[in-house]
């Protein structure tokens, strides 16, 4: 069950009330209550999970054939009728604060939330979809119950089934339980523009940590931008994932990419030990970002320097044809294989389907592969601007205990 | 299902070389395929005062093989739509590619070259050494591999194969030569003590001949054997790492354990299960996370390995609960120790393990994974196939009992690793 709810739609004060309530449907609803809906997919040796996205927060479940009316009643079940106490909001208060102390532990968390901090200033987008820790130790139970009122509901729901299974007594059985639900869903939509950047922007954190580290982002167009595609070679090409979208679950990857840029220029010539490049498309503009590890003595100063310089080769020079050729055989390659088994095939329908359409990832498919180096190199230059740069640097410092 | 489309029943065919080869059939609908090579190269054999150097080898593999530099490599998978990856293990170092199951024969073939002719370049030596270099550092400053590290130190003695991480200090990677890499791969990358899994949409007869085709010449064909200094069992004793400046302490608690060939290892499997094995359903998910409020994360895991194995119970939180949190940790083993799990509790987590093999079996990846575990342990092919069986065989008192010999809360050690704020009593 995807719903277009995420932290887009909070504001300052209730920043992680998206996350919190994905943690507030497993406390149950009038059917099922805490821990129920846990036991009867487990019981039967499913699984299932969630996850909270900028744009959107996933429920999935994978059970055998035979079980799928589970998920429908509790999914239909707490879609609006969660039981969100007082009590459990409490208690979930700490877990979801203990959520954030183990990411705050990477050095990684805290650049890229500092990251987007530092290039939104309007835009939701600027805080994580865990929420900031003052919002966490200070939302209310009302607040939280408040929320949950005014998004969830069919308007903003999609419901995705995948797999072996007879259609028409599915549709069926879902117009059972769902079609009586009260329509409630407010608009979505986030009416906040981010200005356009004037200016780069930059950070230093310092912490614990083992070398320096660095994260720059630009600013970038929405999923359904036409520049997508371009973009996404771009991404593939300095760091050579060959990702069409990042709902929780990427294309297969190695973990090193010696054919990417970044690797070729960074990792390979001993500047660090870590290099590639990100970028999750998002409904609304966001980030392309590079990061690197420097290799131990090695400054951020010439890290950033050798960085940069790969970054204005691509914008000058453009993609090579062997380049070119390469990414369109792994999009090809890679697409025959990307979705096997009913999960993977759900979180696929699921994505684009919250986002857009299904009809949206033929399209990007079809315009990937006809995609122009010249196109891509314009990309670069578009994306690639300095006054559009934002740096966020990490300093590692010695503490106790490190050794 | 027939013998020869079931991915639950894997088949043994001849060995080649005293390799010994297996075959999976693909899961209905797959359209990729997986081979993986897991021989007796982890980082238990690393020579001594060389540590890190099963590691090195085992990254290395995919840097360049046979007739492809690094980059051609790459190149070649790239092309293929194919992914190779490496891992290495206390015991075991093992190679998977994965790819289209058009071209199972090919990738198998290019597998071969990684396994039997990496090229262990000296550049490539350089940065992994690098790399390697950062992540020892980072196993130290993060509360979450430090305290894996010192649970592992302090429980086995020295020389012992689970004593390390395999990934060496700065002195013992600064000793690894080319040479030394050569000679391990040699002596490490046999085909004696490996297996070679194929999970593919062909019968036995053609793996078999397209692994003779291609995965002949091993260096040698007698792996080596690990030394096992034996653990003696201390007292109950905790260790406390301080690292400050980080906003989380991670709790471990464990010790020695039982190997993957126990009799018993069913019912310890389930006794894991049930304290902290089995996601939502478990005690430590249900007593320290959903009615204490206290972690995010809170599980245990039985790593039986081929010839020991490790249990650890772990959980992260905040530096002002971590004293509630170990004493929450330590009633459910108790508990585990000294009452019999009810029937009911013992079923449902009995009935969810059997349940999700079905659904391990969709995707090539997964039911490969599935495989090698078996055929690792040189287990019956038909052993998944019984794993319900032997599930259902198992009786309260002996997961009681399995809890005691298997997760020893006597003899465990505690680690608390983060910003700690009071010393442990």
């Amino acid at each position: 069950m995807w719903y277009r709810v995420g932290s887009k739609n909070e504001q300052p004060g209730i920043t992680g009330a998206s996350h919190w309530v994905e943690h507030m449907l497993f406390e149950g609803s009038p059917r099922y209550r805490k821990g129920e809906i846990d036991r009867a997919v487990l019981r039967v040796g499913g699984g299932l999970n969630a996850f909270t996205d900028t744009d959107f927060t996933a429920y999935f479940t994978t059970v055998p054939r035979d079980h799928l009316s589970v998920p429908l009643d509790f999914e239909a079940d707490r879609m609006t009728r969660a039981a969100i106490t007082d009590e459990e909001v409490a208690r979930e208060r700490t877990v979801i604060h203990s959520e954030r102390e183990g990411n705050e532990n990477w050095p990684e968390f805290r650049v890229e939330e500092e990251l987007f901090q530092l290039a939104f200033r309007v835009h939701p987008y600027r805080w994580d979809a865990l929420g900031r820790r003052r919002d966490i130790e200070q939302m209310t139970a009302e607040q939280l119950r408040e929320y949950y009122r005014r998004f969830y509901g069919p308007k903003n729901a999609v419901l995705v089934v995948a797999g072996g299974f007879d259609a028409r007594r599915t549709e069926a059985e879902v117009r059972r339980r769902f079609s009586k639900l009260p329509p409630w869903g407010e608009d979505v939509e986030v009416h906040d523009v981010e200005p356009a950047p004037q200016g780069e922007r930059r950070s230093t954190l310092t912490g614990p940590g083992t070398t320096p580290y660095l994260q720059i982002g630009w600013r970038s167009p929405a999923l359904t931008d036409p520049s997508t595609p371009a973009t996404m070679i771009l991404d593939t090409i300095l760091g050579g994932e060959s990702r069409v979208f990042s709902a929780g679950i990427g294309w297969r990857g190695r973990h090193e990419h010696p054919t990417a840029r970044l690797y070729r220029a960074l990792v390979e010539k001993g500047l660090a030990v870590r290099a590639t490049s990100g970028w999750s498309p998002r409904f609304y503009p966001s980030l392309f970002t590079v990061q690197a590890q420097a290799a131990r003595g090695v400054s951020l100063d010439r890290l950033e320097r050798a960085l940069e310089s790969v970054i204005d080769r691509l914008a000058r020079q453009g993609p090579t044809a062997r380049e070119m050729s390469d990414v369109r055989t792994r999009i090809r390659r890679g697409a025959a294989l990307a979705y096997e088994g009913a999960t993977s095939v759900g979180f696929r329908i699921g994505y684009f389907s919250t986002l857009r359409s299904l009809v949206l990832e033929d399209q990007l498919y079809r315009r990937l592969l006809h995609v122009s180096a010249k196109g891509v190199q314009d990309q670069a230059r578009s994306l690639f601007r300095p006054e559009a740069r934002v740096v966020v640097r990490y300093e590692p410092t010695r503490e106790a205990g490190d050794e | 299902m027939s013998r020869a489309v079931d991915p639950l029943r894997i088949e043994y065919g001849d060995e080649v070389d005293g390799l010994t080869i297996v075959r999976q059939p693909s899961p209905a609908g797959a359209a990729s395929f997986s081979a993986t090579y897991v021989g007796p190269a982890g980082w238990g054999f690393d020579p001594t005062g060389e540590a890190g150097t099963a590691r090195v080898v085992n990254q290395l593999l995919s840097s360049g093989a046979g007739p492809y530099d690094r980059m051609a490599l790459a190149r070649r998978l790239d092309r293929a739509g194919a992914t190779l990856s490496t891992e290495c293990a206390p015991e075991s170092g093992e190679v998977t590619l994965w790819g289209p199951a058009a071209d199972w024969e090919e990738l198998l073939a290019l597998l071969a070259d990684v396994v039997l002719r990496p090229r262990l370049a000296p550049d490539d030596l350089v940065r992994v050494r690098r790399q390697l270099l950062e992540r020892q550092m980072r196993e130290l400053s993060q509360p979450a591999s430090r305290a894996d590290r010192e649970l592992f130190r302090v429980t086995y003695p020295e020389t012992h194969p689970y004593r390390s991480s395999g990934l060496g200090d700065p002195r013992s990677i600064a000793r690894i030569t080319p040479g030394r890499l050569l000679a391990f791969h040699r002596s490490h990358y046999t085909s004696g003590g490996a297996v070679l899994v194929v999970t593919a949409p062909a019968p036995l007869s053609a793996v078999e001949r397209a692994a003779r085709a291609s995965f002949s010449g091993f260096a040698e064909d007698r792996g080596p054997s690990l030394r096992f200094p034996r653990v003696r069992p201390g007292t109950a004793r905790t260790l406390p790492v301080e690292l400050k400046g980080r906003s989380q302490v991670e709790i471990r608690i464990g010790g020695d354990s039982i190997a993957r060939s126990d009799p018993g290892y069913p019912a310890a499997f389930l006794a894991n299960e049930i304290l902290g094995g089995r996601a939502q359903l478990s005690r430590l998910f249900r007593r320290v996370r959903e009615k204490g409020g206290l972690v995010y994360h809170a599980s245990s895991e039985l790593e039986a390995m081929r010839f020991g194995g490790y249990w650890a119970v772990g959980a992260g939180t905040g530096p002002e609960h971590w004293e509630k949190v170990v004493s929450l940790l330590s009633k459910e083993l108790e508990r585990m120790e000294r009452t019999d799990v009810s029937a009911s509790e013992l079923r449902e987590i009995r009935e969810s393990a059997i349940g999700e093999l079905p659904l391990a079996l969709e995707s090539t990846a997964d039911a490969h994974e599935l495989a090698v575990e078996v055929a690792y342990h040189r287990l019956p092919g038909d052993y998944l196939s019984r794993w319900p069986a032997l599930l259902r065989a198992v009786r309260p008192r002996e997961v009681r009992e399995a809890a005691e010999r298997a997760m020893d809360r006597r003899h465990a050690v505690t680690v608390l690793a983060g910003p700690i704020a009071v010393s442990p009593r």
